[in-house]
């Protein structure tokens, strides 16, 4: 029985993705290229290198028109005539796709694969990562405006940050769709990193980037702020749907009303935008110093 | 004699031909169309060694073909061991997982993806079939070993069945367990694969699955004779001379070799090895002779259909097998159940 309730959540979480059906509608395209990295893909909109990108992976959600793509899958869950379907001449990947045997058949039918250089996961690395990205779609003027734009953005962000008195403790909570569970978000992740931007200290440690959301870790971090992404805000949907999420009533964050919703393409990768999301989480969670 | 073998008859002939029907629909159709044209430039261009193959005729030749030969092998493999475990334990419920083989598998496959990136053990495309089928051979060993009785030594199929729902439940448990600790894409991995995919399928995998197919399947032909003789009751079997100890040791081999290597290439695909064998014995009888042979043919055409949806339904996107499996399977089966007075 159990295996039946979970065989039709998943048949219908899958069919609820409509991206699926979305119209392919640049069939005369020559270049095509199927673009599978979120942070690639905000990159490349970003720079308006757009014209030829024919589908994307589904977690891909910035900015909002991308959504009329028609999609390709999960990233870790592709399917080899899935991608062939869209009759790609060039797809991009980060690196984080699977399953290995898709990639061997990708790879064994000779479809070119692309992937950028790795740089590291800071704003200089992503400064390198757009120049890269301009370079190779022929927009470097472009790319130099996001960098410059990232850069300013990032110091007005770290000056905020130095004139901040308090460091509240800030839990983020994502919700893990491969099995529908909350995880929280660890000092070590992307997520970890902007709060740390933003003047903001995260409320748990952990050398992974994301942990299983218990109640012990929630009540033992005691947060001040708590930050859900947009999936699963939306889905508890009021406070009072938050305050039953295990643990978190208990919290300072909850008696002072401070749980917000976030976007997870604000949260997961760094881009073009960055400076901006760390601007808007300092508004959030430094809400009590601007006021006074 | 004579009467109730020719009522058997017509039927292997009748689903050989559905199941060519399937096979070439499975191949025409998908995410990307592929015509006859296509079928016949591409075999052509093989048979006469030239080179240069569209990617199109590349799609068919390295991607559908051998998907759609590994679903009737897989297929064939899982319903074959259904009515070989159905008959030896002479219990409708049983399923060919159930002496721990399955579940076992999905622990091996868990573990490499929870674990594999820490591990130095590393075969390339191979490591995920190899760790499947040592979980499978490890549960099923356990299986056994447990559940020898330890005053006589001998083991009687009731333990063997309790037993073996035991250590299903204890692997996957050890699946649960690992899926929980393992990180997020990883989680995805393994629930992926305990759903089943034959998206995966290339000729060596054909070949290794047909290989263990054709050759216990072969075997299982050989005992299905005793396999009747058990039905009417052990000790019936054995006064006209059937070794039972034997024949449950030489069945369970088969039917663990069968689902260990079907399942390692593919996942945990459930429900085929349950409704196949009570299909064929909803719409004919129980003659394991026949039932063994046309689950072989049943069980193909079934999973090639469940296939084919599963690559049409969602389409370009793909839906897990083992969800259609059950959702095609679950409705015939009832209302064959419901239709006809079935006794087993």
């Amino acid at each position: 029985m159990k295996k039946i309730i979970i065989y039709t959540i998943l048949a219908l979480s899958v069919s609820a993705c409509g991206r699926f059906g979305n119209e392919d509608k640049k069939k005369d395209h020559e270049e095509r290229i199927v673009v599978i990295s979120k942070q690639y893909n905000e990159i490349i909109y970003a720079l308006g290198a757009e014209e030829n990108v024919v589908a994307v992976d589904v977690s891909s959600t910035y900015p909002p028109e991308i959504k009329e793509l028609p999609t390709v899958g999960y990233h870790r869950a592709l399917s080899t005539e899935a991608i062939l379907s869209m009759k790609p001449t060039l797809i991009l990947e980060d690196d984080n796709i699977g399953p290995e045997h898709v990639i061997t058949q990708l790879k064994k039918l000779k479809i070119p694969m692309k992937q950028f250089g790795k740089y590291e996961n800071t704003i200089a690395g992503t400064d390198s990562l757009m120049r890269e990205m301009g370079r190779y779609f022929n927009k470097e003027a472009t790319a130099e405006e996001l960098c410059k734009k990232l850069d300013s953005d990032m110091k007005k962000a770290l000056a905020n940050t130095d004139s901040y008195k308090e460091k509240p403790k800030v839990l983020v909570i994502h919700f893990g769709r491969a099995s529908n569970i909350y995880l929280v978000m660890t000092k070590n992740s992307t997520a970890g990193k902007l709060i740390e931007w933003a003047g903001g200290e995260m409320a748990v440690q952990g050398d992974r980037g994301m942990k299983q959301f218990s109640p012990e870790v929630v009540a033992k971090s005691d947060p001040d702020v708590v930050l859900l992404t947009d999936y699963g805000y939306d889905k508890l949907g009021s406070m009072d749907g938050i305050a039953d999420l295990p643990g978190v009533s208990t919290t300072r964050a909850f008696k002072n009303e401070k749980i917000y919703r976030v976007e997870e393409h604000d949260m997961v990768y760094l881009g073009p935008r960055t400076g901006e999301n760390v601007l808007k989480l300092q508004e959030l969670i430094h809400q009590d110093e601007k006021n006074q | 004699m004579k009467k109730t073998s020719s009522r058997y008859i017509g039927v292997f002939p009748l689903l050989s031909i559905v199941l060519l029907i399937i096979v070439l629909f499975s191949i025409r159709y998908g995410a990307v169309s592929i015509t006859l044209d296509d079928m016949f430039s591409a075999i052509q261009k093989m048979t006469s060694g030239e080179e240069g193959l569209n990617l199109t005729e590349r799609i068919f030749m390295e991607i559908r073909l051998p998907r759609a030969i590994l679903c009737v092998f897989v297929g064939a493999s899982l319903a074959v061991g259904g009515a070989l475990l159905q008959a030896l334990f002479r219990n409708p419920i049983v399923e060919p997982g159930l002496v721990g083989t399955s579940c076992g598998a999905a622990f091996g496959a868990a573990l490499y993806f929870a674990l594999g990136a820490t591990f130095d053990f590393n075969v390339g495309e191979y490591t995920l079939p190899l760790a499947a089928c040592l979980g499978a051979i490890c549960s099923t060993a356990l299986v056994f070993f447990l559940s020898q009785s330890k005053q006589t030594g001998k083991s009687s199929v009731v333990t063997l069945l309790l037993v073996g729902i035991a250590i299903n439940a204890l692997f996957l448990s050890g699946v649960g367990f690992l899926s929980y600790i393992a990180r997020d894409p990883q989680a995805r991995s393994i629930i992926f694969w305990n759903l089943g995919t034959l998206s995966g399928a290339n000729w060596p995998s054909v070949i290794i699955v047909g290989t263990s197919t054709i050759i216990c399947l072969l075997f299982s032909l050989r005992y299905a004779k005793h396999l009747n003789a058990l039905m009417i009751g052990e000790e019936e079997a054995q006064f006209i001379g059937v070794n039972l100890k034997s024949l449950k040791w030489k069945t369970l081999l088969i039917n663990v070799v069968m689902v260990a290597v079907a399942t390692a290439f593919v996942g945990v695909i459930s429900f085929v090895g349950l409704i196949v064998p009570h299909l064929l014995r909803i719409l004919k009888g129980s003659d394991n002779r026949f039932l063994i042979l046309n689950s072989a043919v049943l069980g193909g055409v079934l999973l090639c259909l469940a296939d084919l949806l599963s690559r049409m339904l969602l389409r370009p996107a793909e839906l897990p097998i083992g969800i259609v499996t059950s959702v095609v399977g679950v409705p015939i089966f009832i209302i064959l159940l419901q239709k006809k007075n079935y006794f087993f």
